[in-house]
């Protein structure tokens, strides 16, 4: 899918368009209104303060109420408005970002930091947002403009003319002036995006630092960073400077003209000197509205930029695809064969695994069996050859759907933030008894160890438990998926040897007559597996029980046996 | 370690007086540009009060009939007002932003080592979204407000005071007049106040728990779509994201409302300073043209008032991200734990580390080690054995000075680091694999920022990874690490290896160092472990008891004590701990178990 940066900002305003509408008719009223303020200040010295009459100037105050009432209102509620429609229209790109990341078809994160992914969907959606309060506003603005013109055309033709078209030609160099910050400020933002991922890595391997004393390296890695960041945000802000610099001397220059010819007029008798002195008046309003176009101006330079940074996101290459996806065999048997697959290291590798089946696969290259995880969770499709379920290729079936049948549990998953309960039960249905699942994990001895038990924390993804602790919980939760084929790879490393045997009993008996595979060079979970496949060199070189190849096949005795 | 602290405790926030201490701090450096920028903005803004007399000027000249000609000079100086402001306004713009960026360089810098010298239980209480929302959100928060509100404010200072100052000259009765809006003014900033504290702290509070889940999402992207609860984990965000909009809005509201109150203050003003006209003119103590000047001059005050007015919500917001960014970097004296006391009354050279009487608990009250003595002689490698949750990854945290104990001693003997008093006398491999983001090369240097490419590739070689490292796309130059070529658990556990032997220390400390690899890349790893470990005193806490077996001695921990010590050979034929685990361990292995 496609996207561009236009058209991120352009659903951005079109999704929030009657609080837009509603801001821009609201704001135009209070500009309308403050340009009415000095016309009537003009009005009262005219009637009242020069005729000496207070029950005029009594009358003319009531009028003044007025209008500052309905300036008032028409601002907090048309302000209201523009900001409702930033902030909401920022919410739902931020979750169109997190859908787009969350996709089963993936390849969003891929060339990005976490931390530059959050930044994206906060700051850089925050932006887009903006640019709602930017229009609200920026039309406002507008209408003041006109207004104010209106009242200087039935003062005078030619004083009129010259605000009519002046103002679009101040507008337009504006624009023009702040092409090169639009630039600049796009290369701002990647560099401060990058400043705060360097951060949040750092942090996130902050006890590796600290194991190595590396904290000073690290410290010294993110000031250079950092500076670069300076760097690049000086040369930001001096373009910013300049650019404010122009348009005020622009628009004082611009005032300058309508005072001469304004004054002019009034020399010449043309216009009256309370006119003129409106027409000052007014010219000092315009003040206001130009230097609102300036940062609608500015405001929606940065918009444009970070859409154009969100729809790279959105538009990025899924990482698998599915032309039509077919429905699953009914009913789901479990059955998995892999026809000829040619994929990373794999080097045509043909395997049938019979529903129902606990099959152990011995992996000698670490290699293969990353690649062979990456074709069964379908995380990538094979270069060559197919992977089937059932008969049906994996390819031909939605992602989604695969996943709710087979469950590839990946050896260094995370935990999620929650409790231990809420982790076991991530994915299992609500009726699920998870008492025997997690004493078949091995999770119950781990909840009972710590002081809250299942409803302890997790934190930081899990890292707030030891390496076996994580395990065994991840291992409960991924058993409590119940799927009708289920993956494990390496799901013991960190458990000690007696913890880990009566995880491979358990885990024999809760996965009776489902099929199974488990990816590993344990001998102890191996030894509980009805049938043995060796794979070495991307082939499977030889298969059998796991009693039988320890005593035959020297191959797998290297990888299994240390 | 199964030490976990139930309560998500945010890092600190510096009160005001700290937070204008630190600023001053920051500030002193730069004194001269401060100054610069400050009469540069000052120049900038008294320049453009001379538009009103000017234009006064004009009124003037036509209300006394000198012609059109006499128009032309008042233009042309308006004219020049315009470009000098201009040119004042970008210079003073561009000092002001210089002085303000390199403030906040040096200010997130600080914070930034701060936060990495952070007890590392601390940092996990905290969670790594609030310091990455106070990386982010507070430092543009804090730019921003110096980028644009300081100089605001600073003009908007100045008009006022010199605005207020022409009215007084026209006539002190008009000032008075125009003072009848300032208590209205100043109720309204109070009223403003009192609710905008305690609201942008609970925004500051949601904004920070929706980075956190931002951040937990999208780092646990791929384990979210194993399971399928991609729409779980979206709601989580969305609750989150939500909330924040809506504390948001409510701030909308706030300030808005604080418009509608000034708004009041601006007519009460207006209205008193045009009766006053009206009361002056009749009893001829001022002209019509000064009244309306004086009625121009006030409505000319609007603006500049609601500026400044409308900063305290910007400083305020500016001044909780800044309280929230010095909060950390104050927290100066709340480092790491000291390494481990180099003692120097231990002479005996044979000794690397001694451990005496150790405990140490991480919740009160739930102490997970219990008096232990232990002593590691000089290149002696030592295993240490027992079930999950003994205390074995504590007790290597604890030497190697990670944690502070709840009681007893660790010591490293002297001589060990006499050689460079600031080369690492500890160094911890962990079973947690990070790889930085960024070159592979880079990721080594952590370890040793001098190291030249031939080190590198050494480091490399001795851990078995030369060979894969080369075959990278762009060789060491390759970007790892999240959002780079992602490496095999393997890979990465043999890159910690690798930096341990550029760290280069005297004493190892590994725990379960080749746990994550799996089981295929163990035996890979144990051999690049022994070349790591080679000339070093080492303590391995080992799970692969075939990895023990090969150690000098090995030592058995249960419930946080050691309860056996000794070689391989005694221990498996002792019929204590050690052998029970020994027989399920090689009973496995010769398939009699099953």
């Amino acid at each position: 899918m496609r996207v561009s940066g236009r058209a991120v900002l352009g659903r951005a305003v079109s999704g929030e368009w009657r609080d837009v509408v509603t801001g821009a008719v609201l704001g135009a009223g209070h500009q309308a209104g403050e340009a009415m303020v000095p016309v009537l200040i003009g009005v009262v010295v005219d009637r009242a303060v020069a005729r000496g009459s207070l029950t005029a100037l009594l009358g003319w105050l009531v009028v003044l109420a007025a209008v500052y009432v309905g300036l008032s209102f028409s601002f907090r509620f048309g302000a209201r408005a523009g900001e409702r429609a930033a902030e909401q229209a920022g919410h739902r790109l931020r979750m169109d970002l997190v859908r787009r990341v969350l996709h089963p078809a993936g390849g969003a994160e891929n060339g990005r930091l976490p931390g530059a992914l959050a930044t994206l969907a906060t700051e850089d959606a925050r932006r887009v947002g903006a640019v709602n309060t930017g229009l609200v506003f920026g039309i406002s603005a507008l209408m003041g403009l006109v207004v104010a013109a209106a009242v200087l055309l039935r003062t005078s033709l030619p004083l009129g003319l010259v605000v009519l078209l002046g103002t679009p030609a101040m507008t337009a160099l504006g624009h023009l002036l702040s092409k090169p910050l639009e630039q600049r400020s796009e290369t701002e933002q990647e560099r401060a995006a990058d400043a705060s991922g360097v951060a949040a890595d750092l942090v996130a391997g902050l006890r590796v630092l600290k194991g190595l004393g590396a904290v000073p390296a690290a410290v010294e890695r993110y000031r250079r960073t950092s500076r670069d960041s300076l760097a690049a945000t000086l040369r930001a802000t001096r373009a910013q400077a300049l650019q404010n610099g122009l348009v005020l001397a622009l628009t004082g220059v611009f005032i300058a003209v309508i005072a001469l010819v304004g004054g002019r007029l009034a020399a010449e008798g043309s216009i009256s000197l309370g006119q003129l002195v409106s027409a000052v008046g007014l010219a000092m309003f315009l003040l206001g509205p130009l230097e609102t176009l300036t940062w609608v101006n500015a405001d929606l330079a940065q918009g444009r930029a970070s859409a154009r940074r969100i729809a790279e996101v959105l538009s990025a290459a899924p990482e698998i695809t599915t032309a039509q996806p077919l429905p699953p065999a009914t009913p789901v048997r479990g059955g998995l064969r892999l026809r000829g697959v040619g994929h990373g290291s794999l080097r045509g590798l043909d395997l049938d695994i019979a529903p129902g089946e606990l099959l152990g696969v011995a992996v000698a290259d670490p290699a293969d069996a990353t690649a062979l995880i990456q074709c069964l969770a379908r995380r990538q499709d094979p270069g060559t050859g197919a992977v089937e379920l059932d008969g049906i290729p994996l390819t031909a079936l939605d992602p989604a759907e695969l996943r709710s049948l087979v469950l590839v549990a990946e050896h260094d998953a995370d935990l999620f933030a929650g409790t231990l309960h809420d982790n076991v039960a991530a994915a299992a249905d609500p009726s699920t008894d998870l008492a025997p699942i997690t004493a078949a994990a091995g999770a119950d001895e781990v909840a009972a160890a710590l002081a809250q038990g299942y409803h302890t924390p997790v934190s930081e993804r899990g890292r707030s438990l030891s390496g076996g602790q994580r395990q065994r919980m991840a291992l409960a939760r991924a058993l409590a998926a119940d799927r009708e084929v289920l993956v494990l790879h390496d799901p013991t490393t960190a458990v000690d040897a007696v913890t880990e045997a009566a995880i491979a009993d358990g885990l024999r008996t809760l996965r009776h007559g489902r099929t199974t595979v488990l990816i590993t060079t344990s001998p102890a979970l191996l030894a509980v597996a009805d049938r043995v496949v060796l794979i070495e060199h991307g082939r499977v070189a030889d298969t059998g029980p796991h009693l039988e190849l320890i005593q035959r096949q020297s191959g797998y005795c290297a990888a299994v046996l240390a | 370690m199964s030490g976990t602290d139930p309560t998500r405790e945010l890092l600190p926030t510096a009160d005001p007086a700290q937070t204008l201490a630190a600023v001053r701090r920051l500030l002193r450096p730069r004194r001269a540009l401060a100054l610069a920028g400050l009469a540069t903005m000052t120049g900038a803004t008294a320049v453009g009060l001379l538009t009103q007399p000017l234009l006064g000027h004009i009124v003037d000249l036509v209300a006394d009939h000198r012609g059109p000609g006499a128009l032309t000079l008042p233009a042309v100086l308006l004219v020049l007002v315009a470009v000098v402001q201009g040119a004042t306004t970008a210079l003073g713009r561009s000092l002001t932003a210089r002085l303000g960026e390199t403030v906040l360089a040096a200010l997130r810098e600080d914070f930034v080592e701060r936060a990495l010298r952070l007890p590392q239980q601390q940092l996990e209480r905290a969670g790594s979204g609030d310091l990455t929302a106070r990386v982010t959100g507070d430092v543009s928060r804090v730019a921003e407000a110096v980028r644009t509100a300081l100089p605001e404010l600073v003009r908007s200072a100045l008009a006022i005071v010199l605005t207020l100052g022409a009215l007084a000259l026209l006539d002190w009765r008009f000032l008075l007049a125009a003072l009848l809006a300032v208590p209205i003014q100043a109720a309204t900033a109070r009223w403003y106040l009192r609710r905008a504290v305690p609201l942008y702290a609970s925004e500051r509070i949601a904004t920070g728990a929706q980075q956190q889940e931002l951040l937990d999402t999208v780092g646990a992207a791929a384990t979210i779509r194993t399971f399928r609860l991609e729409a779980a984990h979206t709601e989580r965000v969305e609750q989150r994201s939500w909330a924040a909009v809506q504390i948001t809005m409510r701030g909308v509201r706030l300030i808005l409302g604080f418009y509608s109150r000034l708004h009041v203050a601006e007519y009460v003003g207006l209205a008193a300073v045009l009766l006053t006209g009206l009361l002056l003119v009749r009893d001829g103590s001022a002209s019509i043209g000064v009244a309306t000047a004086a009625a121009l001059y006030f409505h000319s005050l609007f603006d500049p008032v609601n500026a400044a007015l409308v900063l305290l919500d910007d400083m305020q917001s500016a001044g909780a991200g800044l309280a929230r960014l010095v909060g950390v970097t104050d927290l100066a004296d709340h480092q790491d734990p000291p390494l481990p006391s180099a003692s120097g009354t231990d002479t005996d050279t044979d000794t690397a580390v001694e451990v005496t009487a150790l405990g140490h608990a991480y919740a009160p009250g739930r102490p997970v080690l219990h008096g232990i003595d232990l002593t590691l002689r000089r290149g002696e490698q030592v295993a240490l054995v027992g079930e999950s949750g003994a205390g074995k990854s504590t007790l290597a945290a604890l030497i190697a000075g990670i944690h502070s104990p709840t009681s007893g001693t660790v010591r490293l003997a002297t001589a060990l680091n006499d050689s460079d008093p600031h080369s690492l006398p500890v160094g911890l491999v962990t079973q947690e694999v990070h790889v930085f983001a960024g070159s592979l090369a880079d990721d080594l240097r952590l370890a040793r920022p001098d190291a030249g490419e031939p080190e590198l590739r050494a480091a490399l070689d001795k851990v078995g990874a030369l060979a894969w490292a080369e075959a990278l796309p762009e060789a060491l130059r390759t970007v790892v690490g999240e959002g780079g070529h992602r490496l095999t658990p393997t890979q990465a556990q043999q890159l910690a290896l690798a930096r341990l032997i550029l760290a280069d220390p005297p004493v190892a400390v590994l725990d379960e160092a080749t746990a994550e690899a799996g089981s295929a890349g163990a035996l890979l790893l144990e051999a690049a472990t022994a070349q790591a470990l080679r000339g070093r005193t080492a303590l391995i806490v080992a799970h692969r008891l075939s990895q023990a077996a090969t150690a000098d001695r090995i030592v058995v921990m249960d419930g946080g004590r050691i309860v056996e010590s000794g070689t391989h050979d005694r221990l498996s034929s002792a019929g204590g701990r050690y052998a029970d685990l020994w027989a399920a361990w090689s009973g496995t292995r010769t398939g009699t178990t099953h």
